[in-house]
């Protein structure tokens, strides 16, 4: 924990945040805990096929978000292809393990080098491009890789992978595995965070220009946070795999990158704590919503502006150990 | 701050003993209740791009069940529909799939998207219920050879059959088949150009929910064609048939089964006059369904539509199946289902391949007449 208290950066809250109960909650450090603590408590509440397999998606959901924040929420590059990295990620395993008949844990090796492959792939062209280039470059390649499995014969073509193996037999013992590789990777991604890459990446986003000017080598910390964003995604993708059995093109549409960009926006961007928070209710929203039928949509996006309008900084905001700008 | 923590003690524990359903828990109430209605779960698009489509089928369903209700139920037990949405999409699917399956379904009756039911399976195969698909019929969706698994509709193969017999039938010689790239659509188009042979000119495929397809339209007509096929849906088929004409196109239109709707009027405007389709039997096309759309008319006020017919059947069969096997379990139940023979449905008797698809698609051509689709030629 030392490494956070950077000695150029004093603890600066009070002047905009006066320190009320809530945001005292907010810095407790035991946060994440009590929340790994209500995840491996919830079956002991409901363990339904239903809650489990709701849950299930939501903690995938979460690992997705927590990618996504490194790309976003620390280094500022916005990317609206996410899905693409999910895709790469779930196709791999699941052509590996249909294909050859492989354990879906076998497959997670080369997910992340196929991952890596495809954040360098993307990454190294565009990420000399700025802000709205960058965007838009990020759009177009999500929108390749999944017209490409829509195309492609080995990815199944427009009905995609059906028959993939679970990790495990019991929706329980699933629920319970995606927990644990879900709550590495968000700790991993928080530590990541606080590391001096993790800084390098809040500086670039902060200003790109005096980042590069006091020698942090922008490209290459940007290319980090790149392939760090694609390896979260695609073992995100590897769950999603085993969790539905099938993939098709039809589950990595741009909805479903706006949606995770939505969940690190609504939580709080670069807050770890916020967007695992965010991811959570946009995944279980509509699940929750569900008894009003027709409007389930309509209520969904109705909370979704109130809470914007209300908490406009998201509902979990970053709370920098650096001084506030 | 100490008094928070024992306040959120105190709920986690109340929450722990107050609810049955938990790791600690009985299992749940889904089983234990031998004596109360037997639940059919249904899984059909009621939000996103196919929801019209929901409340199609389970209206139909609902018609099913309260008329076998009134007869006094199955087994003496009541039945109840457990509809839930699963928005054509994987992930909604599974999630609804894993709800009604907490219901305590017994049996299984939904089924529209080839490509959300996919991933249902292997959900209701695990919980040992049967599934009666009314809509989907992907090749996918049988290639599995799960033994709980029976579609009731025609599948892609025997809708292609239908297809070309009618297209050779009309003496076309230049055909253009036209399909979306999901799943249903290619499965129909592909296994459709062998079937033509060389009198394929080209299989031009489309992206959804465009709304200028000119271009695609450019590409086949410069094959000269004399014939078109389209086997998507028909939120494209109708804009697709509209500028098709506006191109100049002369010859005939065919769609498939998916775009047989009202809407497909509504988009293409006058120029669906005329305008082929395959399909299997709709309540407009079938002699002795008259009464029916009357009562399902009757008691929610507008018409049945795609897919109706086959919902309500699927009640029926289901109904039918448990009453055979004298009990709700999964296995007695699915061998009941293998050993129907003759049961009487809108598409005709039943009886299943040893694949759990009907012995015949069949799919007629109807064609669109005075406002609405009509029967063409029952091809039989």
């Amino acid at each position: 924990m030392n490494e956070t208290k950077a000695p150029e950066a004093p603890r600066k809250l009070g002047a905009k945040a006066p320190r009320t109960r809530l945001s005292k909650l907010f810095d407790n450090r035991w946060a994440g805990l009590a929340g790994l603590l209500i995840a491996l408590l919830a079956p002991f509440v409901n363990a339904s096929n239903y809650a489990l397999s709701i849950m299930t998606s939501a903690a995938i959901f979460a690992m997705l978000a927590s990618g996504l924040n490194i790309v976003v929420g620390y280094t500022g590059l916005l990317d609206l292809g996410y899905a693409a990295f999910f895709a790469v990620g779930a196709y791999t395993s699941g052509v590996l393990a249909t294909r050859f008949d492989l354990p879906l844990l076998v497959t997670v090796p080369a997910v992340i080098v196929v991952t890596v492959i495809a954040g360098i792939i993307i990454g190294a062209p565009t990420l000399r491009l700025r802000s709205d280039y960058l965007a838009i470059v990020t759009l177009g390649f999500g929108e390749i890789i999944r017209i490409t499995a829509n195309n492609l014969p080995v990815t199944g073509g427009p009905s995609g992978i059906y028959g993939i193996p679970s990790l495990t037999d019991s929706p329980v013992t699933f629920y319970y595995v995606t927990v644990v590789i879900v709550a590495v990777a968000i700790i991993g991604a928080s530590r990541l965070g606080r590391s001096r890459l993790g800084r390098a990446m809040r500086f670039v986003r902060e200003d790109e220009d005096a980042a590069e000017a006091t020698g942090v080598h922008t490209y290459r910390v940007k290319l980090a946070a790149y392939i760090a964003g694609a390896v979260w995604g695609g073992l995100a993708g590897v769950l999603f795999a085993g969790h539905l059995s099938a993939i098709s093109p039809n589950s990595f549409t741009f909805l479903q990158s706006a949606l995770v960009l939505m969940a690190v926006v609504l939580g709080g961007m670069g807050s770890v704590p916020g967007v695992v928070l965010g991811a959570i209710v946009i995944s279980l929203l509509p699940e929750l919503l569900r008894g009003v039928a027709d409007y389930r949509y309509f209520v969904f996006g109705v909370l979704l502006i109130i809470v914007m309008l209300v908490r406009p900084q998201g509902l979990w905001p970053a709370r920098s150990k650096e001084a506030l700008k | 701050m100490r008094k928070t923590h024992i306040l959120s003690l105190a709920a986690t524990a109340m929450m722990l003993a107050g609810c049955g359903q938990g790791l600690l828990g009985n299992g749940g109430g889904a089983q234990d209740e031998a004596k109360g209605p037997i639940r059919l779960g249904m899984l059909v698009p009621q939000s996103g791009s196919e929801a019209a489509i929901g409340p199609y089928m389970t209206n139909a369903a609902q018609l099913a069940i309260d008329e076998i209700n009134a007869k006094g139920g199955v087994l003496g037990r009541q039945l109840q529909l457990k509809a839930a949405d699963d928005a054509c999409d994987a992930q909604t699917a599974v999630a609804a799939a894993n709800k009604v399956v907490t219901e305590g379904v017994e049996v299984s009756i939904g089924g529209y998207c080839s490509g959300a039911t996919l991933p249902t399976l292997p959900v209701f195969g695990k919980a040992n219920i049967p599934m009666i698909i009314p809509a989907a019929n992907s090749q996918e969706l049988v290639d599995q050879k799960l033994k709980h698994v029976f579609l009731i509709n025609g599948t892609g193969t025997q809708q292609a059959e239908a297809a070309s017999k009618w297209i050779a039938k009309q003496g076309a010689t230049r055909v253009a088949l036209m399909h979306d790239n999901t799943s249903y659509s290619k499965d129909i188009a592909v296994r459709t150009q062998p079937m033509l042979g060389d009198k394929a000119v080209i299989t031009e495929a489309v992206t959804p929910k465009e709304s200028d397809y000119s271009a695609n339209i450019h590409n086949v007509l410069q094959k000269k064609p004399d014939f078109v096929y389209w086997t998507g849906y028909f939120q494209e088929g109708g804009l697709i048939i509209r500028q098709l004409r506006q191109a100049g196109f002369k010859g005939s239109i065919m769609v498939g089964d998916g775009s047989v709707s009202a809407k497909l009027g509504e988009i293409a405007g006058p120029e669906v006059d005329g305008v082929f389709a395959t399909m299997t039997p709709i309540p407009d096309t079938l002699p002795d369904a008259k009464g029916w759309i009357d009562s399902y008319t009757k008691k929610f006020g507008s018409a049945p539509g795609p897919y109706s017919n086959q919902a309500y059947d699927a009640v029926r069969l289901a109904a039918e199946a448990i009453t055979k096997a004298g009990s709700t379990d999964g296995a007695k139940v699915i061998s009941a289902l293998e050993g129907i023979n003759g049961f009487a449905m809108f598409s005709g008797p039943l009886k299943f391949t040893p694949e759990h698809t009907l012995s015949a698609g069949g799919f007629q051509i109807l064609v669109w007449k005075d406002g609405k689709f009509a029967l063409q030629d029952a091809l039989s």
